[in-house]
């Protein structure tokens, strides 16, 4: 079928439940550069390395481990954190619904849609479709990776939209900031509220662009007008040529055939 | 406890100019784990290894490219990448003015709380306003080097800026191709009724990161030697199309 | 603009710019290069399937700007099939799958003229299923050299009992598959292997044959470039077309074909047009066949 997702599983609420897959709703519009070694421009990547032992260490010999004291770590494998919360792993279970316009947007976290499964499409339209006359979303809990999220689920434009809210705990306390009584200039008032009339519109996202990468796509356009584009060079040379079984087998290939050519 | 200030700017429309200093609403708290070698606990460190000679690269054999073709990169150095950052300035510049509520919060990226800096100058008057006319503010403006677009906000008696995410960041759900699917009105009724009856008011404080709880747990109870029971995760049966409406009034039963 | 809904396989496309002449001294139109590809869409789609996609796309056509894709476009329709990647960098990308008619058309109707892939699947990204050589002739050199070098390379593999494919790139130069289709073979192996197989035939040619990819070193030489054996790496597909300045196709050649063209000193036919590349795949088959299917254990590792 369609989209590989990040993560798929089933929704539900009530007794209805509804086979899903978690998809990307975002994707970063920034430019994006490879870091390079700048003595001969091949590409570098990251890699896990073992200060110890002074080698890179390859991802199945890597564990997870929390630290209790100093350099004495409890280990924790990918069975035992799925097994912390094994419904909420496969499940978003939607255990209430709650008014759009009482979701205060400050606990809007990071975006997702989810997609109907084989089979689930009806059902799918039926969340999205109620959600919307009602003007409501569903509050769930799910686990994905290491992380459990507390989820806001709303329909947008016809399909359900996943994102996860912050905890209330990670809400920043905002009353240091309330303003001390002033008085306010009934002139400053009126005058606001004039220009402001003046302003209104709607919003329109696409008429807004980002800049700085519009001058970066320019900067990259005119250097490759300039120069050339550079390209990593093949590393090693004659020595290390190769296995000396096959290097025996491949010379005495070659000089049967130049025999027979 | 509040954030330290983490820029100062003034938002400015029509007359008005409102200085403004901002501040992180959110803190985000997990257990963190390290990434440790397994046969000798010891743990690892992030390095840059080049590709071809294995090894790790200091940083000043590092630079960035920009990969034009296979294998074909424009190398760009700091000083250019520099000169294409958006000219510092202080101005928060509300383009335009929305009716609440025309934002998908899909659009929301971070959210910053607003402090009046120099005496409250037109901040207040700026709370009220918005909040009779109910309105929000598109600004645009530049921040460490970035360009950013976003939502002025008010809420209770300050102001709030939210980040937005640009047009093309946010992928239409036209590109999902949804199928379309008719429903009966019963359905629809039930199924909005049922969302009804489960409706509750908004307490998101009732709501614990619960499985950071059990993580604790796990670890205390590794620390002490005990064993761990592995469980698997269950899968839920979907309903099937033909049995919708069954479902849904059953649940209806359930909850009434 | 102009769009066009059409319906193709059971999938909902909607076409722009048909008229659009994306070779522009040949006279050939997007419309013309989705036709060549539905035309030759039995033949390329096996050796596209399952495989990471590159797009290069040609919005305005051969003679302009064109930049080529490794992610997926996000604005895929739900249809097209996608996988997750881990990139060098460890980043995650999601990558396009040609799988089917209508994601090859959909493909073709972002004008990417050049599909390239990878020599492994999507699903097994370090397993290469086969070991290529990448034929490549310096400035002073042609295709007649690298069909010598080709051909001594088939028979050196021939004499290790290994069975090797040769198809044109579109351009100047040559490419060689061995098959290989074994779950165990990874690509340290065919680079390891290629690459003696290139210091071997450039020690014993050393007027024909260069290993080294320094510029310098190439102009009177063909390049074997054995580098080319990476999961990073991607080649121009079999049957795709190239962004010259005709419509020229990457297309399988028979062995004895090439040896005769080589002994005629025959470049011209070497180059194969869209309509030749539909007409002789319907008559001789998949000559890359297989190249898909044959098993093969690399020697002597």
């Amino acid at each position: 079928m369609a989209e590989q997702a990040i993560w798929s599983g089933t929704i539900s609420f009530s007794l209805v439940a509804i086979p899903v897959r978690l998809v990307k709703a975002v994707e970063p519009g920034r430019v994006s550069f490879r870091m390079l070694h700048s003595k001969d421009y091949s590409p570098l990547a990251r890699r896990m390395f073992c200060p110890e032992e002074d080698i890179m260490v390859p991802p199945d010999e890597i564990i997870r481990g929390y630290e209790i004291a100093p350099d004495k770590y409890i280990l924790v494998t990918d069975d035992e954190l799925e097994s912390l919360s094994p419904e909420r792993s496969r499940t978003i279970e939607i255990v209430e619904f709650t008014d759009m316009k009482e979701v205060d947007p400050v606990y809007y976290d990071h975006p997702y849609y989810l997609v109907p499964s084989k089979g689930g499409e009806k059902a799918y339209r039926l969340l999205v479709e109620a959600m919307r006359r009602t003007n409501k979303v569903g509050l769930a809990k799910f686990v994905l990776g290491e992380r459990e999220y507390l989820v806001a689920v709303k329909s947008s434009e016809g399909a359900l939209a996943l994102i996860t809210l912050h905890y209330s705990k990670e809400i920043l306390p905002d009353d240091d900031f309330s303003p001390k009584e002033g008085k306010v200039e009934a002139g400053d008032k009126s005058r606001m509220k004039r220009d402001i009339k003046k302003m209104m519109g709607d919003f329109n996202p696409e008429k807004y662009a980002d800049s700085r990468r519009k001058k970066i796509m320019n900067l990259l356009k005119k250097k490759a007008k300039e120069k050339a584009p550079v390209q990593a060079p093949v590393a090693e040379e004659a020595e290390g040529e190769g296995p000396a079984d096959l290097i025996a087998a491949l010379q005495e290939s070659m000089h049967k055939i130049k025999r027979n050519r | 406890m509040a954030a330290g200030t983490i820029w100062k700017g003034y938002i400015h429309f029509g007359d008005s100019n409102v200085p403004v200093k901002l501040h992180s609403a959110i803190r985000e708290e997990r257990i963190q784990f390290h990434l440790l070698h397994r046969r000798d606990e010891v743990k690892l460190r992030q390095q840059m290894i080049c590709a071809y000679e294995k090894q790790p690269v200091p940083v000043e054999e590092q630079t960035k490219g920009f990969e034009v073709e296979e294998g074909k990169y424009i190398i760009v150095d700091p000083e250019e990448l520099e000169q294409t950052a958006p000219e510092s300035s202080r101005v928060i510049e509300v383009r335009k003015f929305v009716k609440t509520g025309q934002i998908d919060p899909i659009f929301l990226e971070r959210v910053y709380y607003l402090e009046p800096d120099i005496n409250l100058k037109g901040y207040n008057a700026l709370v009220g306003v918005m909040k009779e006319m109910d309105v929000e503010g598109i600004c645009t403006w530049t921040m460490r080097k970035r360009s950013y677009i976003g939502a002025l906000r008010t809420k209770g008696k300050i102001l709030r800026l939210n980040t937005l995410r640009y047009a093309d960041e946010v992928i239409s759900v036209k590109s999902l191709e949804l199928q379309k699917f008719s429903l009966s009105e019963k359905e629809l009724q039930i199924g909005s009724e049922l969302i009804n009856k489960l409706t509750a008011p908004f307490q998101p404080r009732k709501f614990e990161n619960e499985h950071e709880k059990k993580l604790r747990n796990l670890i205390d109870k590794k620390a002490r030697g005990e064993k761990i029971a592995i469980l698997r995760p269950r899968r839920l049966k979907p309903t099937a199309p033909d049995k919708l409406l069954q479902a849904l009034e059953a649940s209806l039963k359930k909850v009434a | 603009m102009s769009r066009r809904a059409v319906e193709i396989a059971g999938r909902r496309l909607s076409l722009s710019n048909l008229e659009k002449d994306l070779y522009p001294s040949y006279g050939f139109t997007k419309a013309h290069v989705l036709d060549y590809y539905r035309r030759i869409s039995k033949f390329i789609l096996p050796h596209l399937k399952n495989r990471a996609l590159t797009l290069k796309r040609y919005p305005d056509g051969v003679e302009k700007d064109f930049f080529f894709e490794k992610r997926c476009p996000s604005h895929h329709p739900s249809w097209v099939k996608t996988e997750e990647i881990l990139r060098d960098d460890e980043e995650r990308m999601t990558v396009c799958l040609v799988n089917d008619l209508g994601t090859l058309m959909w493909v073709e109707n972002l004008a990417s003229l050049e599909l390239h892939v990878p020599p492994a699947r999507a699903g097994s990204p370090e397993t290469p299923d086969s070991m290529v050589f990448d034929l490549d002739p310096g400035d002073q050199a042609n295709i007649l050299n690298c069909a010598r070098v080709a051909l001594i390379l088939r028979d050196l593999l021939a004499e290790l009992r290994l069975a090797s494919y040769v198809k044109t790139s579109g351009k100047k130069g040559l490419h060689v598959y061995i098959p290989l289709n074994l779950k165990e073979t990874t690509f340290e192996d065919t680079k390891k292997f290629s690459k003696a197989v290139a210091i071997i035939m450039q020690k014993n040619y050393p007027e024909l044959v260069t290993a080294k990819m320094a510029k310098e070193y190439r102009k009177t030489k063909v390049f074997i470039n054995w580098s080319q054996n990476d999961s990073s790496k991607t080649m121009i597909c079999v049957y795709s077309l190239r962004a010259r300045e005709k419509p020229v196709v990457s297309f399988p050649l028979e062995w004895k074909e090439l040896e005769n063209f080589a002994g005629r000193n025959d470049t011209e036919n070497l180059q194969v047009l869209h309509s030749e590349a539909v007409s002789r795949a319907e008559k001789q088959g998949d000559l890359f066949r297989d190249v898909l299917t044959k098993k093969q254990k690399l020697p002597h590792l």
